[in-house]
């Protein structure tokens, strides 16, 4: 395994070792990164990026690049750059979490003490610039209590990004994370979002990617106590020559927990995306109620979107669904739109933006104008 | 008035997936004036009412539609209806995620643009409408057509003729599936755009194959269609025979093809 991993990017990892990460913990993520990286399946025929070709051998690593700052409006709640202490690497055991681990040089981390109820949204902001960026967000939602934080990553010119969320919450507790990338379109943007709820606890993962021209996301929530509620929502749009691939995991690994999972996707121009959603259901994990649905938009010849949904399902007394749709506009909707009056272009745009408007509905206020503008950008 | 006003139908032919369902039709209305086009399923009234609007499917092979002199034939759907015609679906489309208020928005300001209407005198104007039509406010903000019982499209359908205020409207059996309320609702929304400065010149071109609507929506003209041609013109007093005696006698009339 040794023998796969270059020599060169682990003498660059000793400037990034701080009080969070020691030098040893950076260099067994990074030990990680080249094992998993041999591990990625081969890009399918539509696939024009080989995600193995993205190394760090030719990154400008920069332990200062980037900026983070967070928002809250809340005193109970702890934020700031404490050192983690949730001691979970469920998402550094992935390939770009175990890269994001290694370098990882900003942070946030939120700690949401239990039985307090937050009003105002938590904002977490990244913003890169040139070079390197490797976030790593840490949410704790103790107990009882109630959150929802925002997490924002912007800014970069030819930048990489390459980061972590993880979200831990108590019993009871009801977090909402809501994740917006909107990166310059020359950037790239790795992200690892993994989740684990407490028992009865409910948790909404809400992610938007619509910026950066390659983006490589992966969402992993693992249904550890029972009685948890675990949402995702996910969109994301490649444009002009972007490629997205998202996958998400959802492990019902006791019984008595619900998951839903919702996708919409829309690919125009030459833009290309693939989402893979996996539920698995472990073979004790009866009464265990999970639902994929995935609808993804193709606006052009060119445009292509891999649609991979999966269920494994080991428990017999379960409520199981998934389902997959990738079609075009609906001629007859355009036909009745244009019949009042709205042009063919403005029809095809709105029909769109309406095709994400129920997953943009789940998103929070703040944000829910920014998605549409941003939507209706690449829909033109 | 010049010979050109009014929305003018000349020997007009129509295919469906190349088979010929219209042949020939002609059919003047005026403005301000109700024409009803009767005739049982089947017998190609929703094909006139789709070419007319510009349904793709709908191929035109022979004649002539102008609107106030204007011809429709080469123009593409948007613009017919900006140029004043306005068809009341059968069967409208759902569009999942567009809110009713939006689409309004935007369908009213392609029509009528350089208008005054902010968006919040614009909520005011469809509340009051919506009033008319037994409608509840929260209708705006559901998504178009999506869940909407029959009943519902139907009254959105007449909804959107009323703010859109069209110089011709076709009404493709909005009377169907509708209970008598729902219909008395749409015979009103009608009677006060008609009484309207911006629709008192509306012409309405009311499809049907049952008199019903008629007792809400009097004609003046009446029109029975058969087999993709009109075959019978007459006055309000055709449409109470054909109540009567049904369709058979206008077929047997006519001698058309029974």
């Amino acid at each position: 395994m040794l023998s796969r991993a270059p020599a060169a990017p682990f003498t660059r990892l000793a400037p990034f070792a701080d009080a969070q990460f020691s030098l040893e913990t950076r260099t067994a993520a990074l030990q990680r990164f080249f094992e998993l990286r041999s591990g990625r399946e081969r890009p399918s025929r539509y696939w024009r990026v080989d995600l193995d070709a993205v190394g760090v051998d030719d990154l400008e690593l920069d332990p200062a690049g980037g900026s983070v700052e967070i928002a809250c409006s809340d005193a109970r709640v702890r934020v700031g750059a404490a050192p983690p202490s949730l001691g979970m690497s469920a998402a550094s055991q992935t390939k770009y979490g175990a890269l994001a681990l290694a370098f990882a040089n900003r942070y946030a981390f939120v700690s949401v003490p239990s039985g307090i109820d937050v009003e105002e949204p938590i904002v977490v902001t990244y913003r890169a610039r040139e070079s390197t960026l490797f976030p790593y967000t840490s949410i704790h939602v103790e107990r009882g209590a109630r959150a929802m934080i925002i997490e924002r990553i912007d800014g970069g010119a030819h930048a990489f990004v390459c980061g972590i969320t993880e979200i831990v919450t108590g019993e009871g507790s009801e977090a909402r994370l809501a994740t917006l990338q909107v990166l310059d379109d020359d950037s790239r943007f790795f992200s690892t979002r993994a989740a684990l709820p407490g028992k009865d606890a409910s948790i909404e993962i809400l992610t938007a990617d619509l910026g950066a021209e390659l983006v490589v996301g992966e969402i992993d929530v693992r249904l550890l106590a029972q009685g948890a509620d675990a949402q995702i929502v996910s969109l994301f749009f490649p444009s002009d020559r972007q490629h997205v691939d998202l996958r998400s995991t959802v492990d019902h690994r006791v019984g008595g927990a619900r998951s839903q999972t919702i996708v919409r996707s829309a690919a125009n121009e030459r833009g290309q995306g693939r989402y893979v959603g996996n539920i698995r259901i472990a073979e004790h994990a009866q009464k265990s109620d999970a639902s994929l649905r995935d609808d993804a938009l193709l606006l052009s010849p060119s445009a292509h979107i891999d649609s991979v949904p999966a269920l494994e399902i080991g428990a017999n007394d379960v409520k199981a669904y998934h389902g997959a749709t990738v079609g075009a506009l609906d001629g007859e909707m355009l036909f009745y739109m244009t019949t009042r009056g709205i042009d063919r272009e403005q029809a095809e745009r709105m029909v769109t933006l309406g095709f994400f408007e129920p997953a943009v509905e789940r998103y929070p206020a703040q944000l829910r104008e920014e998605i549409r503008e941003r939507l209706a950008a690449r829909a033109q | 008035m010049s010979a050109e006003v009014g929305l003018s139908i000349s020997g007009l032919r129509c295919q469906v997936d190349r088979k010929e369902i219209l042949k020939s039709i002609d059919l003047t209305v005026e403005p301000g004036r109700v024409h009803a086009l009767m005739g049982p399923n089947g017998s190609g009234k929703t094909t006139l009412a789709l070419a007319l609007v510009g349904h793709p499917h709908y191929a035109v092979t022979a004649g002539s539609a102008t609107l106030d002199g204007q011809s429709l034939l080469t123009l593409s759907p948007d613009k017919r209806a900006k140029a004043g015609l306005f068809l009341s679906f059968q069967y409208p489309a759902a569009i999942p995620g567009v809110k009713v208020a939006n689409f309004l928005f935007a369908a009213r300001q392609a029509v009528k643009p350089g208008g005054d209407v902010t968006p919040a005198k614009f909520r005011a104007l469809l509340v009051e409408r919506m009033e008319a039509l037994g409608m509840d406010a929260s209708f705006l903000g559901r998504y178009l057509n999506d869940g909407f019982s029959g009943g519902e499209k139907k009254r959105l359908e007449m909804l959107q003729m009323a703010v859109l205020a069209p110089r011709y409207a076709i009404l493709d059996e909005t009377d169907s599936g509708l209970d008598i309320d729902a219909l008395r609702h749409i015979g009103e929304t009608i009677a006060a755009l008609r009484s309207s400065d911006e629709g008192r010149a509306t012409g309405l071109l009311v499809i049907t194959h049952y008199p019903r609507i008629l007792r809400y929506i009097k004609p003046d003209v009446v029109h029975v269609m058969l087999d993709g041609r009109i075959v019978k013109t007459g006055n309000v007093e055709l449409a109470n025979r054909i109540e009567r005696e049904g369709y058979e006698v206008v077929r047997a009339e006519s001698g058309a093809v029974a």
